[in-house]
């Protein structure tokens, strides 16, 4: 379901010739920034489809929706009535028929197995699962409450997309450092990042001042990772939380593609050049420099000693 | 502590706007004290939801608040909004006739409970909401009237220290007859807030959002130079209101409690 365990013969290795041989350079991306209703996934499917034709429609090659966008955020009780497994759902094949034409990355709680519940992210590219990451990092503390609802996922990992090796990460993940490195060791050049992260704290600017931390971590991880960063989060408000928008595209550069607006609910689209990530790379060689079995060494170190 | 008033207003809108939506209503009904919170609370509610889906109702105890009737009726008139004005005294003399008292506090939460019960009452003929307008300087310090004033169906003012309110008060263009009143509960004429608490708002703010918003300890705030006093009583005032913020606690005997493990969201749509 995930990956090929083929190299040859699987859906990766028809991608691959298809990326070398195609016009793929150029790609527009399309950020779903929805306000999804909390429980209603009959409602929330109806709400992607629509922004999945408009993104078709505007000649979208992909379309990011935020977390849990098909169930809405603080479901607490809810998860176990919302949980699907995708292998299985009906409402999973009818969002697998949208992915002709237009690949889409999505969030849902997903039962992997029976009383396990995982805050997951799918993508889906003509009509297949490519990928599946279950959120590894549950904030739990202030106002979250994850972990008391939702199974830990356990790897980060990169896939192979029609647009180049991509890694997928769920809201807080993208804030560790850790999780961002490795996707930049396993070859990302594409890190999509889907989010519902509440706005917090004023100040006499006209945002939240949470909605800085977000783009600092994309415009820092974007540049050392030499790698495009798209991240799409959530708007609308669930008991009193609202949440801010503010989705955005950096590229390898660490520059600044597009921005949504904050609290609105929009399209945004954005066309980028993927052959940056190689002009990027050639002025800055971090990846090439990269010393993951030095780094993988030193770590094991940390873990070996790390015990009080 | 300073806010963007232009910011704050469009979060603040889009809040009200879609609790009320969400729940099927279209109108917000807010008790109008003819003070800063209720006026503030009024002006984002018309931007909200336009002035003819706004219900004020001043509720006065015979002639005491005159001044605030006419104060409160400014701003519905400004604003354009349809506004009732209902005399509380037969019901809550009713009562004290019967259970005579002499505390003025005991008196002042009784009125407001009264407002309140009013209030619910109005809710359900209009099919309106009540707008809560409650500040966070109010919730913290606990400086509300437990089912009193403290009611409400949603909250857009709760997060807002009483400076701040101010400062959102002149953006939106509230009276500033209004904003340059002396702050009073209205529990007794001639009562104002500085004057029961015992000390200044601009002084109580700091010191909240050093010790709530900024986490410090009591002790680091006093070593920033706030007077020891001034934060040991205001420590001593949250510590004694938490009952007023929380519901009240469930003796759990059961598998599963309401409120402990049967956990939904408010928001949840059918």
């Amino acid at each position: 379901m995930v990956e090929s365990p083929h190299p040859f013969l699987g859906h990766n290795f028809l991608l691959a010739i298809l990326r070398k041989y195609g016009n793929f350079h150029s790609m527009k991306i399309a950020l779903a920034q929805v306000a999804p209703r909390l429980g209603d996934m009959s409602r929330n499917f109806e709400l992607h489809r629509q922004f999945i034709d408009k993104a078709k429609k505007n000649k979208a090659d992909l379309i990011v929706f935020p977390e849990l966008s098909l169930t809405g955020y603080t479901l607490m009780d809810l998860v176990p009535e919302v949980a699907l497994n995708p292998t299985q759902s009906a409402l999973f094949r009818r969002l697998l028929a949208l992915s002709r034409g237009i690949d889409i990355v999505l969030g849902f709680v997903e039962e992997k197995e029976p009383g396990l519940f995982y805050n997951s992210a799918a993508y889906l590219s003509r009509e297949q699962i490519l990928h599946l990451h279950r959120k590894v990092f549950l904030p739990t503390f202030g106002m979250f409450e994850e972990a008391k609802f939702f199974a830990q996922g356990r790897i980060f990992r990169t896939f192979l997309s029609p647009f180049g090796r991509a890694g997928l990460l769920i809201c807080r993940d993208f804030l560790s450092l850790g999780a961002g490195y490795i996707l930049l060791a396993g070859g990302a050049e594409l890190i999509v990042v889907i989010s519902a992260a509440p706005g917090r704290g004023m100040s006499e600017e006209d945002d939240f001042a949470t909605s800085r931390m977000w783009e600092l971590m994309g415009e820092a991880l974007s540049f050392f990772s030499t790698s495009f960063v798209i991240y799409t989060n959530r708007v609308g408000f669930e008991d009193g939380k609202a949440f801010a928008g503010g989705s955005f595209i950096f590229n390898p550069r660490g520059n600044l593609v597009a921005r949504a607006s904050t609290l609105d609910e929009e399209l945004l689209l954005a066309e980028v050049n993927l052959e940056e990530v190689r002009s990027a790379r050639k002025a800055w060689p971090f990846k090439r420099d990269d010393r993951p079995e030095l780094v993988l060494e030193s770590l094991a170190r940390i873990v070996r000693h790390d015990e009080d | 502590m300073k806010i963007n008033p232009a910011f704050v207003t469009k979060v603040l809108c889009a809040f009200i706007r879609e609790e009320l939506h969400r729940f099927g209503y279209k109108k917000g009904i807010i008790g109008l004290s003819g003070g800063l919170d209720s006026s503030v609370c009024a002006f984002l509610a018309c931007r909200a939801l336009g002035p003819d889906n706004v219900i004020g109702l001043v509720l006065p105890y015979k002639d005491t608040f005159s001044q605030e009737v006419k104060d409160a009726r400014l701003v519905a008139r400004h604003l354009g909004f349809s506004c009732r004005v209902i005399d509380i005294a037969p019901m809550v003399d009713a009562y004290f006739s019967r259970y005579p008292t002499k505390n003025k506090v005991q008196v002042g939460n009784k009125m407001a409970r009264e407002r309140m019960s009013i209030l619910y009452d109005f809710s359900a003929r209009e099919r309106a909401l009540i707008l809560g307008t409650s500040n966070k300087t109010e919730l913290l310090l606990g400086y509300g009237t437990i089912h009193g004033d403290m009611a409400c169906a949603i909250n857009p003012l709760g997060d807002l220290y009483k400076t701040q309110i101010w400062e959102l008060a002149e953006y939106l263009g509230v009276p500033e007859r209004i904003r340059a009143k002396t702050p009073t509960a209205g529990l007794w004429p001639g009562q104002t807030d500085e004057g029961e608490i015992g000390l200044r708002y601009a002084e109580i703010d700091r010191i909240l959002f050093e010790l709530v918003d900024r986490r410090q300890s009591p002790k680091a705030v006093i070593a920033a130079g706030f007077p020891k006093t001034s934060v040991e009583k205001i420590v001593s005032l949250i510590q004694n209101s938490e009952f007023k913020r929380k519901m009240p606690p469930i003796a759990k005997i059961s598998s599963r409690s309401v409120g402990h493990d049967f956990l939904y969201p408010y928001d949840r749509h059918k």
